[in-house]
């Protein structure tokens, strides 16, 4: 009990911390938003007139604390303002592309640890000398390689090079839409994600399995007589697992930040790509939104982590959820 | 270039502070136990080291100058050919590295002393700072990096010194949390429950008992604090948030995505170089770290 409600404590500070951060951060920064609304033409030609019009609309003259109540208010009725730059709202911007993100980073985030933990188990307990070292090492370097550039060194080797997949967009721009197509387009993006992350997850699942695979109850279970195998992944997986169930959690929070650059790389339409546009234009409401929206995506994979947790660690149910 | 100094600077560690230790255990036995895959590591990040200090000397351009035409292909002048302005990209490859290092080595230390004091006075108080400080630390974990740095460097800016106390806002988190759980195994050895037991003050505790069984740790989580700063900055500068008076390896790469260089044969030259330094440089990294880690302790049981 004491556990759950440590757990919605902290959800709830973080919300409330992006909420404010949300709301301060792009008051704070330098340029007014009239600049960014006269892209058309030079925001000097205005009138004052004009000037006051346009802030009104956007509430942008009303006092702080004003902007601050209409915009928490907003939150609650699912309004996150209009968007500076086309004058739609910023729930129909976000609508359209946080769709991409959830399937990118999912898919990403699936594939990243089935793949970590098979092959954290196959090189950590083989009996082969030097395969940890192999290992080991690989994880580290994959782990160092910036996804932006691994991003584009695929492009380059799988879109130019050998012409087999796209690399623009999350579905072709004519005729597109099949499972297949975006199928397609998201293979590049998640592979990017997935290999420049996977260095993590194998390096979690190591580190708790050779704490398992020194303990006593698998000394017991050998004596025993169980095979070897079924050791390996009935008894030290299975206590291994705590530690990776908590690194999903974490996982997700990396994810989010890849996905900005490697949607940006890939012109793929999600949130990042989102965030990205719109610190380009200054674009606070949509800004704000973009960003509240990602912060959400990994407060929730968080809470959904927590909530799961009893579910494979026995000791804990009861005392948690 | 030399790499000799480099070499033997990286090869044991750096500075002379290990000389007392030599005394007692041999030279040979002690480079031995930092492995292969550590070696190699050390004298990576030797060479890195090298050029970051002395890259205004090794560059022949600056920065800012624009000695060439634009999109030059590589020649004897330009090794690495001209970007689209003209820019020297050799030059700038050479000048990206100490920019990387500073943000890594700054942010790190910044990172590792706030980290680790609060861990240490959790550790030590425990009851309600034990309690705020690790609930802090969740919260900041549970916040998106990059996406929150994006928002947050639009406002204050995109000098080095912004992004370091930015990064390392973010990054002290871990270290916290780590610097506190070795604080209370330390705690439970027996030396130091003794010396509680004789009514030894907190602070006493702290720098005479517990300092010894935790400060080892510090050296890799300072390399991963620099590791995941290197790439935060990488990050930033390839969307086009690097500082714009710095030559940086993202920023390099920003204009390579803006200009589509990675669709010619520009790669070769414009993309590949900057990319790799990135990933060598955090890999040396993360290789010295792992092999000290695992100096200081075999079992290398770690929280995730």
């Amino acid at each position: 009990m004491r556990a759950t409600l440590r757990r919605v404590g902290t959800t709830l500070t973080v919300l409330a911390l992006a909420v404010a951060l949300n709301f301060v951060i792009p008051r704070l920064m330098p340029g007014s938003p009239i600049r960014a609304l006269g892209r058309g033409g030079d925001p000097g030609q205005l009138t004052e007139a004009q000037r006051n019009e346009l802030l009104d609309r956007y509430g942008l003259n009303d006092s702080l604390w004003v902007q601050f109540r209409d915009y928490v208010t907003g939150l609650f009725r699912g309004d996150l303002g209009i968007a500076l730059s086309d004058g739609r709202p910023v729930s129909t911007h976000i609508g359209e592309t946080i769709g991409w993100t959830l399937l990118l980073v999912g898919t990403a985030l699936v594939v990243t640890t089935v793949l970590g933990v098979v092959l954290g188990t196959l090189f950590t307990t083989s009996r082969r000398k030097g395969a940890d070292d192999v290992g080991l090492s690989t994880s580290l370097a994959l782990d160092a390689l910036p996804p932006f550039w691994f991003g584009m060194l695929l492009i380059l080797l799988f879109g130019v090079t050998l012409g087999w997949l796209p690399t623009f967009g999350a579905q072709s721009v004519f005729g597109g839409g099949g499972f297949l197509d975006i199928a397609e387009h998201l293979v590049l993006p998640v592979a990017t994600l997935v290999i420049t992350g996977l260095g993590q997850t194998y390096l979690v699942t190591r580190s708790s399995l050779i704490g398992v695979l020194g303990s006593t109850h698998l000394a017991h279970a050998r004596v025993r007589g169980i095979p070897e195998r079924r050791l390996r992944y009935r008894h030290g997986l299975r206590a291994a697992a705590l530690p990776i169930h908590t690194l999903v959690m974490l996982e997700v929070g990396w994810l989010i930040s890849g996905a900005v650059v490697v949607e940006t790389v890939f012109a793929y339409p999600g949130l990042g790509r989102l965030t990205f546009d719109a610190v380009q234009a200054r674009d606070y409401p949509l800004l704000q939104g973009a960003f509240l929206l990602l912060t959400v995506t990994v407060i929730v994979a968080n809470l959904i982590a927590d909530l799961t947790y009893p579910l494979i660690d026995p000791r804990t149910r009861g005392s948690a959820a | 270039m030399t790499t000799i100094d480099p070499r033997v600077a990286g090869a044991d560690g750096g500075d002379g502070a290990d000389r007392r230790v030599d005394e007692v255990v041999p030279a040979r036995r002690r480079r031995f136990r930092l492995g292969v895959p550590g070696t190699i590591g050390a004298v990576l990040l030797g060479v890195f080291v090298f050029v970051a200090l002395f890259a205004p000397w090794l560059a022949p351009y600056a920065a800012d100058e624009r000695p060439g035409l634009p999109f030059a292909r590589p020649s004897d002048e330009f090794p690495l050919g001209t970007d689209d302005v003209g820019k020297d990209l050799w030059s700038l490859l050479l000048l990206g590295t100490r920019t990387s290092m500073v943000v890594g080595v700054g942010t790190a230390l910044l990172a590792i002393a706030f980290g680790a004091l609060v861990g240490a006075v959790a550790g030590l108080v425990r009851g309600w700072a034990d309690t705020i400080a690790m609930r802090s630390v969740d919260v900041v974990l549970a916040l998106p990096f990059l996406p929150l740095l994006i928002v947050a460097s639009t406002f204050a800016g995109r000098s080095v010194t912004a992004q370091i106390l930015l990064i390392a806002a973010l990054t002290w988190a871990r270290p916290a949390r780590l610097v506190r759980s070795a604080v209370l195994e330390a705690r439970t050895r027996g030396h130091v429950e003794v010396a509680e037991g004789m009514g030894a003050t907190r602070t006493r505790l702290l720098w005479r008992h517990l300092s010894v069984g935790t400060a080892p740790i510090l050296i890799p989580l300072f390399l991963r604090a620099a590791m995941a700063a290197i790439l935060l900055e990488a990050s930033l500068a390839f969307l086009g948030l690097g500082d714009p008076s710095r030559a940086s390896w993202g920023t390099i790469l920003y204009w390579a995505n803006v200009r589509s260089a990675f669709l010619t044969d520009a790669w070769r030259w414009w993309v590949v170089p900057p990319g790799a330094a990135i990933a060598l440089l955090v890999v040396s990294m993360g290789l010295v770290g792992v092999a000290i880690e695992a100096r200081l302790n075999p079992a290398r049981r770690e929280q995730p």
